[in-house]
C-alpha cells in the first residue's frame, strides 16, 4: 500500500511538475479559476450578505421592531404623545427620526433614536460603544460607519453640509448594528439639528399579545399600530433583483471555465509524451486517471482559495452601490461588513471541483485510457477538429431547441435565465461551425494570385481548433455585454421619458404633514397655477405589499398619467367613478390581472371590489399600486394619510422664490419640498448607481474573455514555435509572420463580434420582453443603440492588438532557441 | 449610604479600569459637599442638580399571609453628565437610572431602566397638585404634599405588578454630622439622611398570583459629586430592623492599603439617633460564597458576618436570606435581605438588607 502511494506521489509530481515548467500556462489556469470563482463568489456574498440584512429587518438598531406606531396623518408623532405612552408601562417604545438628507444632491439617509430607550437585550449602551455623552450634548455627534465616512471624505471631528445649507454635527466614526448606510444621531440632537418637532414613528419591541391589545387600546385616536412585516416583504422583493445577479455571476463563472478549459487542454497536449512515457513505464490507466482526479482537486482548492479572496475584495468594492440601491429602492438596510460563511466556501469549492473535473478530468482521463501505441500513432489532431465542431454544433442545435420550447412555456424569473443560458451556449457551441463555414466561403472568394492572402487564410485552420474556446468565451462575453447594455439603455430612456411625464409638476413637498392651506390664501397664491394633494394606505393584497393611492382624477398630471394600456373606461375613472381603478402594470404582469377584471382589496369597510380600467407604468416601484379618486381612498381607508402634494407653479420668473418664502413662512423647513429637475437627477443617479453593478460584471466578463484570448495565442505559438523556425528559416519575415497569423486570428474576433449583434439583441429582447416582465412587472420598449456595439468593437480591437503585440512579443524572444533547435534536429 | 452603583456614566467611560470609577471621578466643576449643610424639606427630597450623583434608595423587609419573607428593592438613580449649565429639554444634561428588585420566596428578579432627564419621562418633582412625585416610566413614588409619606409605589416589571402604601411618622435621621457623611480621611463626603422607620402594606402579584404583604422599610437619600476615594474599591453596607422597634445602619468602605473606613448609626424606636465611630464597631466577614452567575463568571461574596457593638453590648451573626441575589445590570452588585440572628441574650434580632460592591 505504502509503495502504491508513494509511486502515486511520484506520478502526481511528474503530472504536476507541467506547471512549473510552463509558468504561463499555469498563470492562466490559475487567472481562470481565480476570476471565475471571484466573480461568482463576490455576488454570492453580496447576495447573502443582503439576504441576511433582510433577516433581521424586524430589528432596528439593535432592537426589537415588531410593530410601529404612526401618525394616521403622517405628521408624525408628538414628543409628549411618546412620554405619555412610556409613562403608562409601554417601555417597548422607542422613538425614530428617520429622514433623507441630501449631499451635494446625493441622498444621505439619517437615523436617530434615544440609545437610553431602546430596549435591547444587552445594556443600553453596551452595544453602541461610542462616547455617549458626546452624541447627546451640544455640540452633538454624527456617526458615520467607516465606508460612508470615506465615500464622503470625512474624519473624525469634520461636519457635513447639507443642500438646505444645514451643517450636521461633527463626525464620529461608529456604528449601530443595523445601521447600514446610514447616519446615526441622538433623537434630541437631530431634533435641534433638522429643527424639528416631532419624530418619524416609534419602533415597537417585542409585546405579547396581551400588551399589543392594551397598547392598541392605549393609543390616542391620532396614532396607529403597524405590523412590521419587512423581513417577510423585503426577501420577496427584492428575490428578483437578486436572482439578476446570480445569472451574471454564473455567466463569469462560466467564461472563466472556458479558460481553464483552454489551459487545460494545452497542459494536456503538451504533456501527452509524459503520459505515454508514465504508462511506458508502468503506470496503470487507473493510477494515471487518480492522479489527474488528484490533480484536479489541488486545483480546485487552490482557485477556491484564489477566487474566494478576490471575490471578497470585489464584493467589498461592490457592496456600497448595490446597498446603497437597496437603500433607495426598497428601503432596506444593508451594512457594508461583509462575513464569509462556511457554507459559502464549501460551496464555491464544490463549483470550481465540478468545473475543473468537467474542464480537465475527462479530455485528461479518456488520454491516460488511450492504448499506447494508438496514442503513439496519433498525429495531429487537425483531422478531429472537424468532427469535434459538428458534435459541438449538434450539441448546440439541441440546447437551441430546448431554449424555444421552454421559452414558450416560460413563467418564471428562474425559467427565463435557463432559456437564457440555453441560448448563449447553443450559440457558443455553434460558433465553431459558424467560423469555419464563414472562412471556406472567404476563402472561396479569394483571388488565385493573392497568395499571401490565402496561407493566412489556410493558417486560419491551423489556429481554430487552438483558439475556438477562446472564441467561444469571446461571443458569451461579447453577447452579455452588448445584451445588457441594450437593456440598460433602454431602461435608461424609458425611465428619463417616464419622469418627463411622471414628475410634471414644478414642487413636491416632502413634509405630509404641510397642507396647501398653510402657505397659501385657502389654497390661492399669485405664484400657484395648479396643486395636486394625493393621499395613500399601505395594504397587503395578492400576497405583497400594496400602495393605495387617492388621486384628484383631474389634476394635471392625473391626465397625463403614462399608462401602459387601458380599456373604453379610462373615462369612467377620470370621471371619478368609484367602480374603476388604475393599477401600475405589476399587477397586471405579477398577479395576472387583465383588463377590465375584478380585484378585490380589504379596506376598513371590509373587502371591496373594483374593476380595472387601466394599466399605468410604475418603473423602480416594487409594490402593487393601485389608484382612485381621492374621495374614495378618504371614505374606505379612514387612516389613510395624506402625501406628496405637488405644485405647479406660474411662468412669474420668481414663482419658485415666492413659493419657497411663503412655505418657509410656514413653518416649512428646506428640504421639506423638492423641485421638479432634483427629483429626476436623483433618480437618474439612483438608476445609474443600480446598474454600476452591471456595467462592472460585464467588464470584468470582457477583460476574462480577453484573458481567454491570450491564454489562447500563447499557447498556440508556442505550440507552432517550431513552425515559425520553419517560416523564418524559409526567409519569411516578422512583418510577413505578423500578417500571416494576425490576419486569420483579426477575421475570426470579426466573425465572432459580427455573431454577437443579432445574438446581443435576442439577449437584450430576452431580457426586455420576458425576464424583466416577469422579475419586476415592467414593460418598455428595446432600443437598439450602436454606439455601445461601437465601443465594444474598439474595445475588442484593442484587446487583440494587445494580445498579438505581446504574442510577437514572446514569438520573437523565442525564435533563436527554437532555430538553434530546429538546426540541430537538422544535423 | 448607598451610593449604590450610581455611575450611569461609566457606560461613557469603557476604558475605566472598574465599574465603580465614577463615584471617585475627579469633582472640578462640581459642587462639594460641606459640613453643616442645613438640610430642609420638602426641598431636600427634590433633586440637587449641580451635584454629579444623587439617589432615592429604597430597601423592605416584607411578610406574606403564609409569614414568607419578601425583600424590595427600588433605587432611583441621577446623574449629572457634565458640571457645565444644563440646557434642558432634550438636551439636558441629567441621567436617570433606576432599579427594581424583589427577593421572593423562590428567587430573586429585578429589571433596570433608563432614561435622559429634561423631557419628562422621568425625575424627581412636586407635581400639579403639589404632591412629592419620583418616576421614571411607570415606576412612581407618589407622596403626599411635599413629603413622601404617606405615599405609594407603582412597580411593574418581568411579570410582577406591586402597589404598596408607604408610612412614618418619625422624624428623619440625618447622618453624620446634621447631615454632612464623610467618606474618607482625604475628604470625600455626600449629604446623607435616612428614613429607617417606614411602615409598608400592599399587594404583589408575581405570575399572576397576589401576595398581601408587610413590613419595615428604609429609605436612604444621598447627593454627591465624589463619593469614593481612589483606594476604596467598594463598600459592604448594612441595615437592620430590629425587633424592639430600633434599627441600625453600619457600612465599611474597604481601603486597597490599609485599614476600612468603617461608621455606623444607631436609631430608636422613636427615631432618635446616634452615630457610632469606627471603636464602637466591630465587623467580621464569617465565610464567603462563590456564586456562579448566568454568563458563567464567578464571584466570591462574604454573606455570612459577625457585627458587634462592643459599647452596647450587642452582637449578630448576619447571614444572607437568598445568596443568590447579584444583579448584573451596568453597575453590578449584590443586594438582598439578611437575617440578623442574636449572638447574646440582651440582643434583639431582626431583619435587613446588605449590599455589596466592588467584588
Amino acid at each position: 500500500m505504502r509503495r502504491l502511494l508513494s509511486v502515486l506521489t511520484r506520478v502526481l509530481l511528474t503530472l504536476l511538475s507541467h506547471y512549473r515548467r510552463h509558468i504561463a500556462q499555469t498563470l492562466f489556469l490559475a487567472i481562470g479559476l481565480v476570476t471565475g470563482v471571484g466573480l461568482w463568489s463576490a455576488v454570492q456574498i453580496i447576495n447573502d450578505h443582503a439576504r441576511a440584512s433582510y433577516s433581521e429587518a424586524d430589528q432596528l438598531l439593535g432592537a426589537q421592531a415588531s410593530h410601529w406606531v404612526r401618525a394616521r396623518d403622517g405628521a408624525g408623532i408628538d414628543p409628549a404623545d411618546y412620554i405619555a405612552l412610556r409613562r403608562d408601562g409601554f417601555t417597548q417604545l422607542y422613538p425614530i427620526l428617520e429622514t433623507r438628507l441630501a449631499v451635494n444632491d446625493e441622498p444621505l439617509w439619517l437615523i436617530a433614536t434615544d440609545l437610553l430607550a431602546l430596549p435591547r437585550s444587552e445594556s443600553p449602551l453596551g452595544a453602541s460603544g461610542g462616547d455617549w455623552p458626546s452624541l447627546v450634548q451640544p455640540p452633538y455627534q454624527t456617526w458615520y460607519p467607516p465606508d460612508l465616512a470615506a465615500d464622503f471624505g470625512i474624519g473624525p471631528g469634520d461636519t457635513l453640509m447639507l443642500d438646505d445649507g444645514r451643517q450636521l454635527p461633527p463626525a464620529a466614526l461608529q456604528q449601530q448594528p443595523q445601521q447600514g448606510r446610514r447616519l446615526f444621531m441622538d433623537i434630541g440632537a437631530a431634533l435641534a439639528v433638522l429643527q424639528r418637532d416631532h419624530f418619524s414613528y416609534l419602533g415597537v419591541g417585542e409585546l405579547s399579545s396581551a400588551e399589543t391589545d392594551r397598547l392598541r387600546r392605549a393609543l390616542p385616536n391620532h396614532l396607529q399600530l403597524v405590523d412590521n412585516r419587512q423581513r417577510l416583504d423585503l426577501t420577496q422583493l427584492t428575490a428578483s433583483l437578486h436572482s439578476h445577479l446570480t445569472a451574471m455571476s454564473l455567466l463569469a463563472f462560466a467564461v472563466g471555465l472556458f479558460i481553464v478549459f483552454n489551459a487545460v487542454r494545452f497542459a494536456l497536449h503538451l504533456r501527452r509524451p509524459t503520459l505515454h512515457t508514465l504508462r511506458e513505464l508502468g503506470a496503470s490507466s487507473r493510477m494515471l486517471s487518480v492522479a489527474v482526479l488528484l490533480e484536479a482537486l489541488v486545483w480546485s482548492a487552490l482557485g477556491t482559495l484564489g477566487g474566494l479572496a478576490a471575490g471578497r475584495a470585489l464584493a467589498t468594492l461592490l457592496l456600497p452601490p448595490v446597498a446603497s440601491s437597496l437603500q433607495s429602492l426598497y428601503g432596506a438596510v444593508v451594512g457594508t461588513d461583509i462575513q464569509l460563511g462556511w457554507a459559502r466556501i464549501l460551496l464555491a469549492w464544490g463549483i470550481t471541483l465540478v468545473g475543473l473535473l468537467l474542464a480537465l478530468a475527462w479530455p485528461l482521463w479518456r488520454e491516460a485510457q488511450q492504448n499506447i501505441r494508438q496514442a503513439r500513432s496519433a498525429s495531429d489532431d487537425w483531422a478531429a477538429d472537424r468532427q469535434a465542431r459538428r458534435w459541438l454544433a449538434l450539441f448546440g442545435l439541441l440546447l437551441a431547441v430546448a431554449a424555444l420550447m421552454l421559452h414558450s412555456r416560460m413563467s418564471t424569473v428562474t425559467q427565463g435565465f435557463v432559456v437564457l443560458g440555453l441560448s448563449l451556449f447553443a450559440a457558443a457551441f455553434v460558433l465553431p461551425v459558424w467560423l469555419a463555414s464563414a472562412l471556406r466561403l472567404v476563402e472561396r472568394c479569394l483571388p488565385e494570385p493573392a497568395w499571401k492572402l490565402r496561407w493566412a487564410l489556410r493558417d486560419a485552420w491551423a489556429q481554430l481548433p487552438q483558439v475556438r474556446v477562446a472564441m467561444m468565451a469571446l461571443l458569451l462575453a461579447l453577447t452579455a455585454n452588448l445584451g445588457v447594455e441594450t437593456l440598460v439603455g433602454s431602461f435608461r430612456s424609458a425611465l428619463t421619458i417616464w419622469l418627463d411625464q411622471r414628475l410634471a409638476a414644478d414642487l413636491y413637498i416632502q413634509d405630509d404633514s404641510l397642507r396647501l392651506a398653510a402657505f397659501t390664501d385657502h389654497g390661492a397664491a399669485p405664484w400657484l397655477v395648479a396643486s395636486h394633494q394625493r393621499n395613500g394606505v399601505q395594504i397587503r393584497w395578492s400576497g405583497r405589499p400594496t400602495l393605495i393611492r387617492g388621486l384628484n382624477t383631474n389634476a394635471p398630471d392625473s391626465r397625463a398619467l403614462p399608462l401602459a394600456d387601458a380599456n373604453e373606461h379610462l373615462q369612467d375613472w377620470f370621471d371619478g367613478d368609484n367602480d374603476w381603478v388604475l393599477a401600475n402594470e405589476q399587477v397586471h404582469h405579477l398577479a395576472g390581472v387583465e383588463l377590465g377584471d375584478r380585484v378585490q382589496v380589504d379596506t376598513a369597510q371590509g373587502p371591496q371590489a373594483f374593476r380595472i380600467a387601466g394599466f399605468f407604468h410604475d418603473y423602480g416601484s416594487p409594490y402593487f399600486q393601485l389608484y382612485l379618486p381621492y374621495a374614495t381612498v378618504e371614505r374606505l381607508w379612514p387612516n389613510a394619510s395624506p402625501e406628496g402634494l405637488a405644485l405647479w407653479l406660474s411662468d412669474a420668473p420668481d414663482a419658485e422664490q415666492q413659493a419657497e418664502s411663503a412655505l418657509l413662512a410656514a413653518g416649512a423647513q428646506p428640504g421639506d419640498w423638492l423641485n421638479q429637475n432634483t427629483i429626476k437627477r436623483v433618480s437618474l443617479r439612483i438608476f445609474d448607481r443600480t446598474f454600476a453593478i452591471t456595467t462592472a460584471m460585464n467588464g470584468l466578463t470582457l477583460s476574462v474573455a480577453g484573458i481567454a484570448l491570450l491564454a489562447a495565442l500563447l499557447a498556440l505559438h508556442q505550440q507552432r514555435l517550431s513552425h515559425y523556425a520553419h517560416w523564418r528559416a524559409l526567409g519569411v519575415r516578422y512583418r510577413e509572420w505578423l500578417l500571416i497569423v494576425a490576419l486569420p486570428l483579426a477575421l475570426l474576433v470579426a466573425l465572432t463580434g459580427l455573431a454577437a449583434l443579432p445574438l446581443g439583441a435576442l439577449l437584450s429582447s430576452l431580457l426586455v420582453h420576458d425576464l424583466n416582465v416577469h422579475a419586476f412587472g415592467w414593460t418598455m420598449p428595446l432600443q437598439w443603440q450602436w454606439p455601445p456595439a461601437l465601443r465594444l468593437a474598439a474595445l475588442t480591437a484593442a484587446v487583440l492588438g494587445l494580445t498579438l503585440l505581446i504574442s510577437l512579443w514572446q514569438v520573437r524572444r523565442r525564435l533563436p532557441l527554437a532555430l538553434k533547435q530546429l538546426g540541430e534536429d537538422d544535423a | 449610604m448607598r451610593y449604590a452603583r450610581l455611575l450611569i456614566i461609566a457606560l461613557i467611560s469603557h476604558a475605566v479600569a472598574d465599574d465603580y470609577q465614577l463615584l471617585r471621578a475627579d469633582p472640578s466643576g462640581y459642587p462639594r459637599a460641606v459640613p453643616n449643610p442645613a438640610i430642609e424639606f420638602p426641598t431636600d427630597h427634590l433633586p440637587h442638580p449641580d451635584f454629579r450623583i444623587e439617589w432615592w434608595y429604597l430597601t423592605a423587609n416584607l411578610t406574606d399571609a403564609d409569614g414568607e419573607s419578601w425583600g424590595l428593592q427600588w433605587t432611583l438613580f441621577r446623574q449629572a453628565m457634565t458640571p457645565n449649565a444644563d440646557p434642558g429639554g432634550w438636551a439636558s444634561k441629567q441621567v436617570w437610572m433606576a432599579h427594581a428588585a424583589l427577593s421572593t420566596p423562590t428567587g430573586h428578579r429585578y429589571a433596570e431602566r433608563f432614561a435622559r432627564g429634561g423631557i419628562g419621562q422621568a425625575g424627581v418633582a412636586l407635581n400639579d397638585t403639589g404632591d412629592f412625585n419620583a418616576w421614571l416610566d411607570d415606576w412612581q413614588w407618589t407622596g403626599t404634599a411635599g413629603s413622601l409619606f404617606p405615599g405609594t409605589l407603582d412597580l411593574a416589571f418581568d411579570a410582577i405588578n406591586l402597589d404598596i402604601t408607604l408610612n412614618s411618622t418619625t422624624p428623619w435621621v440625618l447622618q453624620g454630622e446634621a447631615g454632612y457623611h464623610q467618606k474618607s480621611d482625604l475628604g470625600q463626603a455626600s449629604h446623607y439622611y435616612s428614613q429607617p422607620h417606614i411602615q409598608i402594606d400592599g399587594e404583589l402579584t408575581v405570575d399572576g398570583e397576589t401576595f398581601t404583604v408587610s413590613g419595615p422599610g428604609w429609605l436612604d437619600r444621598e447627593w454627591s459629586s465624589q463619593p469614593l476615594a481612589p483606594n476604596q474599591p467598594g463598600w459592604d453596607w448594612f441595615s437592620l430592623h430590629l425587633n424592639d422597634g430600633s434599627a441600625l445602619m453600619v457600612y465599611q468602605l474597604r481601603n486597597d492599603n490599609g485599614e476600612p473606613w468603617i461608621n455606623g448609626t444607631w436609631v430608636d424606636a422613636d427615631g432618635r439617633s446616634q452615630s457610632l465611630e469606627r471603636g464602637a464597631i466591630e465587623l467580621t466577614a464569617e465565610s464567603f460564597t462563590t456564586l456562579t452567575l448566568p454568563t458563567g463568571e464567578q464571584k466570591t461574596l462574604p454573606l455570612d458576618w459577625t457585627l458587634r457593638l462592643p459599647d452596647r453590648n450587642h452582637s449578630w451573626r448576619i447571614t444572607a436570606l437568598r445568596p443568590d441575589s447579584w444583579l448584573s445590570t451596568l453597575f453590578p452588585y449584590w443586594e438582598g435581605p439578611v437575617v440578623a440572628q442574636s449572638q447574646n441574650p440582651a440582643t434583639p434580632g431582626g431583619m435587613g438588607y446588605l449590599e455589596l460592591t466592588g467584588y
